[in-house]
């Protein structure tokens, strides 16, 4: 019998999809490719459970097959694109809510529960999970584990991985684990295996179930732009911030180029660009969250603080809220605008590095140096805090690229390589939110230096076979070794 | 639009954004999981035909068709999708594609009946007997009232429209109707994709209202709503056309109709082509507001979700129609509301399959409220 008869038997043929047209859409997600470059899996499956799961994986591996798990679609660099083939797991037909435990603050779904659904779930509760990148409409909770993806409001809350407290998987041999410390924060216990499912990219396992732990929902918000001379000027400034225990919500630095991507609805309302002091350089979004004293006595000490950084609150709240809907709330015209207008001839394309937080302005120079280099039309940089209570942040490098170009797309991640293996001389990192993919898997070695031997060994003590998400992380070539 | 090549710029852009956000609101993706069977997908399959990828095959087909073009997907893009799935079934049934074979069998009943439904046309008129109303002569009325074929074909369904005829005659709205002879909008030929049957029909249409001095046709059918307002647009025609909720609003508002109010909870659901694709949302809810307590469903205006009826699903797809069903009436039933009111024949008689709710039109609650239901028109009248 062969694997996708095998398949058929065991989920039913109308969860087995076979035609090439049904195949081809799977084949590609929102990282820069021409059209040329669809890479549709041979089958795509659409699991509802974990045994379901675990089912597909026993058929791959007893046959050999590839086995890519993905969700959206929705990944910034080919994460979840099948590059060898075999099935594709289609995650997202296992998106039920298990259980809402209000008492504890914590929330069970299966893995294909797009993070808005479980805030859905969640928010009669007066709950809400606060890890919220911009795709969470269709950004999946097993997704963000795997991708290890930002979040708007990383700087009090943190990603994923500080939200999540255990999670169900099924390993490259079809085992069933659960890895994690049921609905305790935290674990002094073990080794702590459920890390390493974040930025796991589906090559460990694929993610099934989580325990989620949850906030309450705070009464007001207040968000406010403040505008610097330079970048390392708002750095300095979030330092001042944390030092005087003010509590952030959610911290930006925009490049005064990067800026305007985000307002996009600003200059549809008035047919200008926001108007931005020209000595500007940074632009900084700050968010209080609480109860409406406590975020109003927050805010003034933040901006009288803001004083001693010559920084300069931007009056105009059309801009603050422009920025605003178009990050988080993604309100209606603002976004419906945002991605087609501004990408119909050319797309977003970005590096993610991560380095140490004084040389966010040496790196920002180095950034635009290297885009020029390569031809590529800056949009900009952002650092958005995402660690909890730290200036520790994520960089988005991120240029147009026209995708109906190959050759702009070679140049495009020929920036990206470029930039990546920059921050590891910068005493950084390759990666802070879209993982490495196939893209960094030829040049890890650069920031893992020896420890990717034992890389290696819990990729394959995990997959024996190889069979998960072959590509990623590892080229196929290295595990073999 | 003819081939899909004309639309290509808009297919890569689609996939160039990649966003997906098409998805959370689309009904049937939500039921089914598909990726093809919601607009980032239908647009790579489009993409993918383009291209050579792959043949048209029966998946290809399904991509086209299972769809209820209830426009949910447009709200969250600036393409214009709702538009692609109609050239993409269009352009099927240029390649030779027949229609499916459910659909095969309403054109043709359109083409002999002047209906989708089957009926004769003396079956049109059925809903006026018993009521006093005008056969239009021309030159004799400026107000068209447009029942609609499915209202008029179908028994269960007549009540409404003779609760919409009442209530106008109590607004003091000097209207005819076209009786048996009332053409059929086109509606369901321009969704399904007879483009061409569709304009023939949309053209003779206006030269019919026309000549009978037509200045504005009030309908009680969302689908002859947008397809009336669209033909009247394209054929640069200045015929005013309206919902019948338009019209009856005011008289619920101001007063001028006695209203017995309950405390009961109701719910009121958009028809797509109402609400999300005609823009009339709060008219319907001033009229419930005025006979009970409104109390809204989590997605309701722009964010309704479709009844599952519309686009050829219901015949084509029955099970998938229905599965759409059963979860809007499980959302009305959460808001704990006993009745759900709606304006659209199609919605009304789809939700009524689902037991558990009580489904009224939404003319038919007003007409029965109203406490003075078999008088003549209200005093003050236009």
């Amino acid at each position: 019998m062969s694997y996708i008869d095998e398949l058929v038997t065991a989920l039913g043929k109308e969860k087995v999809l076979l035609d090439p047209s049904e195949r081809f859409v799977y084949g590609a997600d929102w990282s820069p490719r021409t059209s040329e470059e669809f890479a549709p899996p041979d089958v795509v499956v659409l699991p509802k459970t974990t045994r379901d799961v675990q089912r597909i994986i026993r058929i791959a591996y007893a046959h050999d097959i590839p086995v890519t798990a993905g969700a959206g679609l929705t990944g910034m660099l080919g994460g979840a694109v099948p590059i060898y083939g075999g099935i594709y797991v289609d995650t997202t037909s296992m998106s039920s809510v298990i259980e809402v435990d209000p008492k504890n603050q914590t929330v069970r779904v299966q893995a294909g529960a797009t993070l808005q659904e479980v805030n859905d779930a969640v928010q009669p509760y007066d709950l809400w999970l606060p890890h919220q990148p911009e795709s969470k409409w269709v950004s999946t909770v097993g997704a963000a584990i795997a991708c290890d993806n930002d979040s708007t409001f990383g700087v009090r809350y943190g990603k994923i991985l500080n939200c999540l407290l255990s999670a169900e998987m099924v390993t490259g041999t079809g085992e069933i684990l659960e890895l994690g410390h049921r609905k305790a924060h935290f674990t002094s216990s073990g080794y702590k295996l459920k890390d390493l499912l974040a930025g796991s990219e589906g090559t460990l396992g694929i993610i099934t179930e989580a325990t989620l732990k949850l906030e309450p929902i705070p009464a007001t918000r207040r968000v406010d732009m403040l505008v610097f001379s330079r970048m390392g000027a708002a750095v300095d400034y979030l330092s001042r911030l944390l030092k005087a225990g003010l509590c952030l919500e959610a911290a930006h630095i925009n490049c005064k180029r990067r800026l305007k991507f985000y307002t996009h609805s600003y200059s549809q309302k008035f047919g200008k660009d926001p108007e931005i002091p020209s000595w500007a350089e940074a632009l900084l979004a700050i968010s209080f969250a609480g109860d409406p004293d406590v975020v109003d006595s927050n805010r003034e000490h933040a901006l009288r603080i803001a004083k001693e950084f010559e920084a300069q609150l931007v009056e105009e709240r059309a801009i603050v809220d422009a920025w605003w809907a178009s990050k988080y709330t993604l309100d209606f015209e603002p976004f419906k605008q945002k991605w087609p207008d501004a990408q119909r001839t050319k797309k977003f394309g970005a590096a993610d590095p991560g380095v140490p937080v004084g040389r966010l302005e040496e790196f920002y120079h180095k950034f635009v140096e290297v885009a020029e280099k390569h031809k590529l039309e800056i949009i900009g940089m952002n650092a958005y805090l995402e660690h909890p209570s730290s200036i520790g942040f994520s960089l988005s490098c991120a240029v147009f690229v026209d995708y109906r170009s190959a050759e702009e797309v070679r140049r495009f991640r020929e920036f990206h390589d470029e930039l990546s293996k920059l921050a590891v001389a910068f005493e950084g990192t390759m990666s802070t939110f879209m993982s490495d993919t196939h893209q960094k898997a030829p040049y890890l070695e650069l920031e893992h230096g020896a420890s990717l031997k034992y890389m290696r060994e819990v990729k394959k003590l995990f997959d024996p076979k190889g069979i998960l998400n072959p590509g990623k992380k590892f080229t196929r070539e290295d595990l073999r070794r | 639009m003819t081939e899909l090549d004309e639309f290509k710029d808009e297919l890569e852009t689609c996939f160039g954004t990649s966003c997906g956000f098409c998805e959370r609101g689309c009904p049937v993706y939500q039921t089914m999981k598909v990726k093809t069977l919601c607009m980032r997908g239908r647009n790579r399959t489009m993409l993918g035909l383009i291209q050579g990828r792959f043949e048209i095959t029966p998946a290809v087909v399904q991509a086209a068709f299972e769809c209820t073009l209830c426009g949910n997907c447009d709200r969250w893009c600036a393409l214009k999708n709702t538009e692609h799935t109609r050239a993409f079934r269009e352009y099927l049934l240029k390649h030779g594609y027949e229609p499916m074979k459910e659909h095969s069998s309403i054109l043709a009943s359109i083409k002999n009946y002047g209906n989708p439904w089957f009926q004769p046309r003396s079956a049109r008129n059925r809903w006026t007997k018993g009521l006093s109303v005008p056969k239009a002569v021309p030159g004799q009325q400026e107000v068209l009232f447009f029942a609609g074929c499915t209202s008029a074909v179908t028994k269960q369904l007549n009540k409404g429209l003779a609760a919409s005829a009442k209530l106008l005659q109590k607004a003091g709205v000097k209207f005819a109707t076209m009786g048996q002879d009332e053409p059929c909008c086109g509606s369901t030929l321009y969704r399904v994709g007879q483009t061409e049957a569709f304009n023939e029909l949309a053209k003779d249409n206006v030269k019919r209202f026309k000549a009978l001095g037509i200045k504005k046709i009030v309908t009680a059918c969302p689908g002859c709503y947008t397809t009336l307002k669209k033909t009247m647009a394209e054929l640069d025609s200045d015929i005013e056309v309206k919902h019948v909720a338009q019209e009856i609003a005011d008289l619920a508002k101001n007063g001028r109709l006695k209203l017995k109010k309950s405390a009961e909870r109701m719910t009121y659901h958009d028809p797509c082509h109402l609400g999300r694709l005609g823009g009339v949302f709060e008219e319907p809810r001033e009229i419930v507001r005025a006979v009970a307590n409104l109390v809204e469903m989590p997605n309701n205006r722009y964010e309704s979700r479709c009844c599952g009826a519309g686009a050829g699903l219901q015949s084509a797809f029955p099970r998938l129609s229905r599965e759409l069903a059963s979860k809007r009436i499980s959302e009305a039933k959460g808001t704990g509301a006993t009745t759900l009111v709606t304006s659209c024949p199609f919605c009304e008689t789809q939700l009524r399959t689902v037991p558990g709710m009580k489904v009224v039109d939404l003319m038919e609650l007003l007409l029965d409220a109203s406490e003075d239901k078999n008088s003549g028109p209200a005093r003050n009248a236009r």
